[in-house]
């Protein structure tokens, strides 16, 4: 025999007998599906943290069908063949609709009596109900306030860097720009701009995203951003898509972006910049997380390793490793940032701040569109840019886009997403009702 | 017989590049043009049964009306039985464009279902379903389903929670009061965990509206006066229009004086064309890049005119405010950048005009201006004619330049706005972008006609005479 041969023997005689085993254990194995890391690499890295877990977790990357017909299709067997599920909030709706979760609130007080959990988050993982909490978030990315440090001289008086509102962000500018001559906030007007108006200016001013989109509130926030905030907007905002360079350049000394697009400038010097969270506005702390729970299937085969892994996963420690490892970012208060890249670190404070602030209101990535999520996109950046760039009026504008957002609506019949209140139906913008 | 003598070989040869140029520019350009004009996803086929295999019925527009009679998960069996695919087919029922009603299955994802009411029916997915008379697993039996019995649900009810993890996790049941047909022909009453139970999707109302189908026969007009109405149309169009004005002139004017420079056999002749042909090989994008860095704030020409002490503090170029000084860093971009191409078609028709026409005019005192007028270009027009017409039409399909330079919101140009109707992330509608491509090639083509018909030789002129 060759050695190649012998070699291919002894390799199926391993694989058989490792298969038994696996077998034998099977009563402790937990089951994680999860549309998160289903890249290769990520995958790996992720399966590299769940090895400290102690547990035997069988890690099932997957795209976000395969969950919906895994857990409906399922949903009539005692035993089911899921542990855990990781998905987006976005996935949730049609799982909640489905009836096919546990309610986790005895294990999220469990939780909770160890680890500080952003309130925000466990209120969208009760998925508009009072007491039923169907996911247990997990991990959250988003958009942030950067400023280079020479700014910070400029702070209007008795403004709280993590306590900023709007009126205070713009008189910052204003503040900025009769002391060196240049208008230095910024925004990527050519990047991420419609989340900010998504996320940020419209839910700060009116609570909600759509609901409210014409309202006298949101006029009053299209007239502030006019004639208060834009002035004092460094005029080449139009070209930027990336925050961390105008920021690094020294154009820009205040930006609003998503953390990954600022992360170079924190990166690269980060004796020069500082994190904080969004400006709030009269309505709360507007800001657009990207929230991934955890939840349980009711058929769960092995509940109480269920359990464990949730455990393992919203512990500080589980938490810091995939931030520094996976970026997204911690939903628990306590992470040890001491070990990670400095840049991370900033980034992390400010995070953390924003989804644990008093007055944080999330607003959620549209949800129900389908392939027309982008057409939203497209409407509140014409509201934005007719306005501020066009010069139009601001009533007619917002009472246009309103219309145009409606026929999107109902063209889809999606329902409110947070944070416009869930309704009955299809979401509705007030004013057109 | 002239046809039997016909040499045929030529056109034998000749045949394997026509079948090519069918296949791969006249199918694509009929297929893209038709996306701009025939209506899409419009016609609604309805089936016989579930499956996309079952003759069809019938068929629904888009936008009807329809009553939803019945649904069933469908599965299809793949990867020889390793993975099944689940999806709902709806049974559902309306008038047809003659106005007949019609009946049929359709993909769930193709009906809209608008509210969320309660299925009242369900089927039996376990083997069986015992009935009790309290909602409670330990109530007293009153009957057993088989597999597959149709059910109609009474009512909904919501009971005692299933525990597990010591009472971490926590699940509510829901129960169902039912009626059904028991094996032996015997209609009961009784209660039922929803578990063993196929519902009908809870969120399935009686009523549905077609919002998708697989194409449709129909011609129309929509896409394009959707394009016509986008108040970025004209915005688009006009600065497209400009920029060709603007840029054009300037290109062909140093293209010529370029050429006569490489033509004069300077003692540097070839370090000028090497010079020349660089941006020839520099990506439209990487040219928009280069001259946003210049352009930009603390960019190139910013720190030069502050050295030079022209200016104290930069000035912003590039701003919402400042449009004429957008179009002047595109204009400078796009000249930069594709004059070259227009330099090399010159130069191959300049060394075409034969010597002796240069020296008979020289020997007759003509001077350099008198030559380049009356000899060089007459004999140039067809060089410039393919320079004029290749020019135009790229100057037509202008966009990472723009793009790069301002952004795309301030300053537009007819390519940005195909691809801000293709993109998935902006409007993610590919009929209306067809119907911008569909305008670009009608402008590109009228446009090379009337190039063909005004930028005549003398020759062509008489021979079309």
């Amino acid at each position: 025999m060759n050695k190649k041969l012998r070699a291919l023997v002894l390799l199926a005689v391993v694989a058989m007998l490792a298969g038994a085993m696996g077998v034998s254990a099977q009563d402790n194995k937990v089951t994680f599906m999860s549309t998160q890391f289903n890249i290769v690499e990520e995958a790996e890295k992720f399966r590299a943290i769940l090895a400290d877990s102690g547990l035997e977790v069988d890690y099932l990357p997957s795209d976000e069908q395969p969950v919906f017909d895994t857990l409906t299709g399922e949903a009539g067997q005692e035993v089911g063949s899921v542990d855990v599920v990781g998905a987006l909030h976005g996935t949730f709706p049609t799982l909640v609709d489905a009836d096919v979760l546990f309610d986790l609130s005895g294990l999220l007080a469990q939780i909770e009596a160890e680890v500080d959990i952003a309130d925000a988050f466990v209120e969208l993982g009760k998925m508009g109900t009072t007491d039923y909490q169907y996911y247990i978030p997990w991990m959250q990315a988003t958009y942030i306030m950067a400023a280079n440090v020479e700014a910070l001289e400029y702070l209007p008086e008795g403004a709280d860097l993590n306590a900023l509102t709007w009126e205070q962000l713009a008189e910052w500018g204003a503040n900025i720009k009769e002391a060196t001559g240049e208008a230095r906030l910024g925004f990527p007007v050519a990047g991420l701009w419609h989340r900010v108006l998504q996320g940020y200016l419209w839910p700060s001013y009116t609570g909600g995203m759509v609901s409210q989109f014409n309202s006298p509130e949101a006029v009053e926030m299209m007239t502030f951003v006019r004639d208060e905030l834009w002035p004092n907007v460094h005029p080449q905002s139009i070209t930027y898509e990336f925050m961390q360079e105008p920021l690094l350049s020294g154009e820009v000394w205040v930006a609003l972006d998503h953390t990954a697009r600022l992360i170079e400038a924190f990166n690269e010097q980060p004796e020069q910049f500082v994190a904080f969270p969004a400006p709030a506005g009269p309505a709360g702390r507007g800001f657009m997380p990207v929230v991934v729970g955890l939840g349980v299937p009711a058929n769960a085969p092995n509940p109480d390793g269920a359990v464990a892994l949730i455990q393992f996963l919203l512990q500080p420690e589980t938490q810091g490793a995939v931030l520094q490892n996976l970026g997204f970012f911690p939903v628990v208060a306590g992470v040890d940032t001491s070990d990670l890249p400095e840049g991370i670190a900033i980034e992390q404070a400010a995070v953390s701040a924003q989804a644990s602030a008093p007055d944080a209101l999330p607003a959620l990535l549209p949800v129900g569109l389908g392939a027309r999520g982008g057409e939203l996109n497209e409407i509140f950046k014409a509201a934005a840019n007719r306005v501020l760039l066009d010069g139009e009026d601001i009533q007619t504008v917002l009472d246009q886009e309103a219309a145009h957002i409606q026929a999107l609506l109902d063209d889809t019949g999606a329902p409110c997403w947070p944070p416009d209140p869930a309704g009955e139906g299809t979401c509705q913008v007030e004013s057109l009702q | 017989m002239r046809f039997r003598n016909m040499n045929w070989a030529p056109y034998l040869l000749i045949l394997p590049s026509f079948i090519y140029l069918l296949l791969f520019f006249g199918w694509p350009m009929i297929a893209s043009l038709q996306l701009a004009f025939r209506r899409d996803s419009q016609i609604l086929p309805l089936r016989a049964e579930p499956g996309a295999e079952t003759p069809v019925v019938g068929e629904l527009e888009r936008g009807t009306t329809v009553e939803v009679i019945d649904v069933q998960l469908f599965e299809t069996q793949k990867a020889g039985g390793l993975l099944t695919e689940k999806v709902f087919w709806l049974e559902v029922s309306g008038p047809n464009p003659e106005g007949e009603t019609v009946t049929g299955w359709a993909l769930r994802g193709n009906v809209f279902v608008q509210d969320a009411s309660r299925s009242d029916r369900g089927t039996v997915r376990a083997a069986t379903a015992t009935l009790r008379a309290e909602p409670h697993p330990d109530a007293e039996p009153v009957g057993e389903l088989p597999r597959g019995t149709a059910l109609t649900i009474l009512e909904w009810g919501k009971v005692d929670s299933k525990v597990a993890a010591g009472g971490l996790l926590q699940k509510p049941q829901n129960w169902l009061r039912v009626s059904g047909e028991t094996a032996s022909g015997e209609v009961v009453e009784g209660w039922v965990n929803r578990a063993p139970l196929f519902l009908e999707d809870a969120k399935i109302s009686a009523q549905g509206r077609v919002q998708s189908g697989e194409g449709s026969k129909e011609w129309t007009l929509d896409y394009v006066k959707r394009m016509l109405r986008d108040p970025k149309f004209m915005q688009a169009l006009r600065t497209t229009l400009l920029l060709i004005v603007i840029i054009l002139p300037i290109q062909f004017t140093l293209a010529i004086i370029m050429a006569l420079v490489l033509q004069s056999q300077l003692k540097f002749n070839t370090l000028f064309l090497y010079i020349y042909a660089i941006p020839l090989g520099i990506s439209d994008l990487a040219a928009g890049l280069v001259w946003y860095t210049i352009f930009t704030q603390n960019g190139y020409l910013n720190s030069f005119l502050q050295s030079l002490g022209l200016i104290e503090r930069p000035f912003i170029f590039i701003s919402s405010t400042n449009k004429e000084w957008i179009i002047v860093a595109i204009v400078l971009a796009e000249v930069w950048r594709a004059t070259s191409i227009v330099m090399v078609i010159v130069v191959s028709g300049l060394q075409a005009i034969p010597r002796d026409y240069l020296e008979a005019g020289e020997l007759f005192g003509a001077s350099l201006w008198q030559r380049l007028r009356h000899i060089i270009l007459p004999l140039l027009k067809p060089s410039l004619q393919v320079a004029l017409i290749l020019r135009t039409i790229l100057a037509f399909q202008v966009f990472a330049v723009v793009v790069a330079i301002s952004g795309g919101d301030v300053v537009t140009v007819l390519a940005n706005e195909t691809y801000r109707w293709y993109d998935i992330g902006a409007y993610n509608n590919k009929n209306v972008a067809a119907a911008y491509a569909g305008f670009i090639m009608l402008l590109s083509l009228s446009i090379a006609i009337f190039y063909l018909r005004a930028v005549r030789t003398q020759e062509e002129k008489e021979a079309a005479a």
